[in-house]
C-alpha cells in the first residue's frame, strides 16, 4: 500500500514538515495526554509452530494508527530469526524488536526481507543492520528513487509517530531461488504486478507463504503502482505454491487460498468495470459513484480505496480507449 | 508636515475601506466552507446577489490522491435557465479554473485540475436573472500542484503532440449528447521555475450550421492534458459537433466529432 508518489510535496521539505509538526507538540504539552506517548502495542499471533504474525489494523493510514495497518512477520529458526518486512516507522521497528527480544529471548535477527517498497513495509529497516536486510535489486532501486517520498509523505498522514524515521535501503540484493538462514530454507519468488517488483517468501519447513501485497484478505488492495494483468499473473504462481497457508501483506491468515480468489476478484471488477467506464466516457467522479458489488461489500475499506484506485488507473484507460481524432 | 498629512490619508482611506468592507460583508452569505478567501473571491468572480444552493452537485474526492489531477464534476442540470458556471480552487495561487457557459448544452461539466494545497472547490452557477447559485467542497491535498512542472517537460519532444485529441461522443438522449475529450497541452501556469504561462484558454463547440453550443474560457490550474466532459444539446438532426481550440500563444486546433444518430445505454 502506499500514498501515491505523485502527491509528494514537491518543494515542500520534511523539515518543514517536521517545523509544522513541532509547532504541534507544544500544545501536547499543555494539556493532551496520549499525544505524548506514542505506542503501537504490538501483539505477536502464532499463526504456526515458531512461526509469528504481527498484525496491523485494517484501515489507511491515520493519525491514530501511526501506519500500522500491515501484517508483518517473524520466524524462529534453528540460529536465530527471520523477520519479513519492517513496518511503517523507526518506532515501529523498535517496539518490533522488542517484541521480538520479549517472544524468542537471546536470538539473534539473522535476516530481514523486504516484499516490496511501499512505505508501510519497510520503513522500520532503520533499526536493523542494513547488511542483514535483503531484497530483489529492483525493489533496492524502488526504495532509492521513491524512498524518500514516501517517508516526506508518511509525516504529513501520520504525524509524530513518523519521528526519526528515515529511509533506508537493504544492504543486500537478492537473486537466488533459495537460501538457507540459521539452518531454515526460504524458496525466494520473484513476482510483480502489485509494485513493478514483489517478492514472496516461502519458509519451506512450515510451508507458510508470505505474499506480500500480492494478497489482501478481506481488506482492499492498492493500485498506486499495480500493473493487473501482471499482478493476476503472479496470483496464479501463488495458486500453484507447494503450500500450507499464506500470511497475506493485509489482513488475516488465510489456510484455503481465499485470499488470493478475493483479491483476484476484486481486481478483475476493477478493471472490467473501469474499462467499461472510460470506454463510455464517464467522469472519473462518475466512476467513482458507481455501485460496489455486493460480494466486496464487506471489504475493509473498499470504497476509499475503489475511490483511489479509480484515480491511479482512469488516465492510462482513457489513453487506451478514447479514439485519436484527426484535426481539420 | 508632509508624513503627517500622509499618515492622516492613510488613516482617513484605511477608514473608508473599511466602512466599505462592513456593508459589502452584511450582503454577502456567510461561507458554508468557512474559507479566508471567500469574500474576496465573491466581490471578484461573483458579483450581485449570491445563494448557496444545494441544487449546483460538486462531486470531487475528499483526498487528492494525485493533486496535478484531480477529478471534478459540476451537475447544475436541476437548475433552469443556466447562463455560465465559475470554477475557483479558493486556496490556489491562481484560483479561477475555468468559466462555461452552456449555450446550448446542459449545465454539467467534468473536468480536472491541479491543486496547490488542500483548498475549497468553488462552483458558481449564474442564472440568467443575475442570481449566483453557489456550492463547493474541500479536497484534502498535499501541496505543490501548481509550481510543479507538467509530466510534459520530462519528454524533449512534446510540442510534437501538441493539441493531439482524443474523444468519445455518445448520444444519451434523443436530444442530449455526452462529449469527453483530452487534448495533449502541458497547462503551464509560469509558476514552475523557467517555464512560461502556456495554456490551453478557449475552448467552443458548436453545430455544423455554426450554432454556438458550449464556450469555455480555461485558466492555468486546468490539469495537463486537459479532459473535459460537456453535454452538448443536439436535437434538431444535429449530426456533428465542431469543436475550435486555441492557447495562449494563438495556437489553434480544429476538429468535428459525428453524434451517433442513435441512443445508446
Amino acid at each position: 500500500m502506499s500514498p501515491s508518489s505523485r502527491f509528494r510535496s514537491d518543494g515542500f521539505s520534511r523539515r518543514q514538515v517536521l517545523r509544522l509538526f513541532a509547532g504541534a507538540s507544544v500544545c501536547a504539552c499543555c494539556g493532551s495526554v496520549h499525544a505524548n506517548k506514542l505506542a503501537y502495542n504490538l501483539a505477536a499471533t502464532e499463526i504456526a509452530e515458531g512461526t509469528w504474525a504481527v498484525h496491523g489494523s485494517n484501515d489507511y493510514f491515520t493519525l491514530e494508527n501511526g501506519g500500522n495497518i500491515v501484517n508483518i512477520a517473524f520466524i524462529e529458526v534453528p540460529g536465530g530469526v527471520v523477520v519479513v518486512d519492517t513496518g511503517p516507522s523507526r518506532r515501529y521497528g523498535e517496539a518490533l524488536l522488542q517484541l521480538i527480544e520479549k517472544t524468542i529471548p537471546g536470538k539473534p535477527v539473522l535476516r530481514v526481507y523486504n516484499t516490496h517498497h511501499h512505505p508501510d513495509h519497510f520503513l522500520g529497516n532503520q533499526v536493523f543492520d542494513a547488511n542483514i536486510i535483503a531484497a530483489p535489486q529492483q525493489v533496492i532501486d524502488n526504495i532509492a528513487a521513491e524512498g524518500e517520498g514516501f517517508t516526506d509523505n508518511m509525516y504529513r498522514l501520520v504525524g509524530d509517530w513518523m519521528r526519526g524515521t528515515a529511509s533506508t535501503a537493504p544492504g543486500v540484493a537478492l537473486d537466488n531461488s533459495t537460501e538457507e538462514i540459521g539452518g531454515r530454507q526460504f524458496s525466494l519468488f520473484y513476482l510483480s504486478g502489485h509494485t513493478s517488483a514483489d517478492l514472496v517468501v516461502r519458509d519451506d519447513e512450515t510451508g507458510i507463504v508470505f505474499s506480500g501485497d500480492l494478497a489482501f484478505y478481506n481488506r482492499a488492495p492498492t493500485t498506486p503502482h499495480a500493473d493487473l494483468n501482471v499482478w493476476q499473473d503472479s496470483l496464479r504462481t501463488i495458486a500453484a505454491m507447494d503450500r500450507q497457508l499464506i500470511l497475506p501483506g493485509h489482513g488475516m491468515v488465510d489456510s484455503t487460498g481465499a485470499s488470493l480468489e478475493q483479491t483476484g476478484d476484486y481486481l478483475d471488477w476493477l478493471q472490467r468495470s473501469l474499462t467499461e467506464a472510460a470506454g463510455s466516457g464517464l467522469t472519473m467522479n462518475e466512476a467513482m459513484s458507481l455501485p460496489i458489488p455486493d460480494r466486496f461489500r464487506s471489504i475493509d475499506v473498499v470504497e476509499a480505496e475503489y475511490q483511489r484506485s479509480v484515480v491511479h488507473m482512469y488516465l492510462a484507460l482513457e489513453d487506451e480507449l478514447m479514439p485519436l481524432i484527426e484535426m481539420k | 508636515m508632509f508624513c503627517r498629512s500622509l499618515v492622516r490619508c492613510i488613516v482617513i482611506s484605511t477608514a473608508l475601506m473599511m466602512t466599505g468592507g462592513v456593508s459589502a460583508d452584511s450582503a454577502l452569505p456567510k461561507d458554508p466552507l468557512n474559507s479566508v478567501m471567500w469574500k474576496s473571491l465573491a466581490e471578484r468572480f461573483f458579483p450581485g446577489e449570491i445563494i448557496f444552493d444545494q441544487r449546483v452537485i460538486v462531486s470531487a474526492p475528499y483526498d487528492a490522491e494525485d493533486q496535478m489531477q484531480v477529478p471534478i464534476t459540476v451537475d447544475a442540470t436541476q437548475i433552469d435557465n443556466v447562463e455560465q458556471i465559475v470554477a475557483l480552487a479558493d486556496l490556489n495561487p491562481i484560483p479561477h479554473i475555468l468559466t462555461f457557459h452552456p449555450t446550448r448544452a446542459q449545465p454539467f461539466i467534468g473536468f480536472r485540475v491541479k491543486l496547490e494545497q488542500a483548498s475549497p472547490i468553488r462552483i458558481g452557477v449564474k442564472t440568467t436573472d443575475g442570481v449566483w447559485h453557489v456550492n463547493g467542497v474541500i479536497v484534502n491535498a498535499a501541496g505543490g500542484g501548481c509550481t510543479a512542472p507538467a509530466l510534459a517537460h520530462g519528454m524533449n519532444n512534446w510540442y510534437q503532440t501538441l493539441g493531439q485529441t482524443r474523444a468519445i461522443t455518445r448520444r444519451e438522449s434523443d436530444n442530449s449528447a455526452r462529449l469527453s475529450l483530452r487534448m495533449r497541452h502541458p497547462m503551464d501556469t509560469g509558476l514552475a521555475s523557467g517555464i512560461p504561462v502556456f495554456y490551453m484558454s478557449q475552448v467552443e463547440v458548436t453545430s455544423p450550421q455554426g450554432e454556438a453550443l458550449a464556450h469555455l474560457e480555461l485558466f492555468e490550474p486546468v490539469s495537463e492534458n486537459p479532459t473535459l466532459t460537456l453535454k452538448p444539446l443536439v436535437q434538431d438532426n444535429i449530426d456533428e459537433l465542431l469543436v475550435y481550440a486555441r492557447d495562449t500563444e494563438a495556437n489553434e486546433f480544429r476538429f468535428s466529432l459525428p453524434v451517433p444518430a442513435t441512443v445508446d445505454n
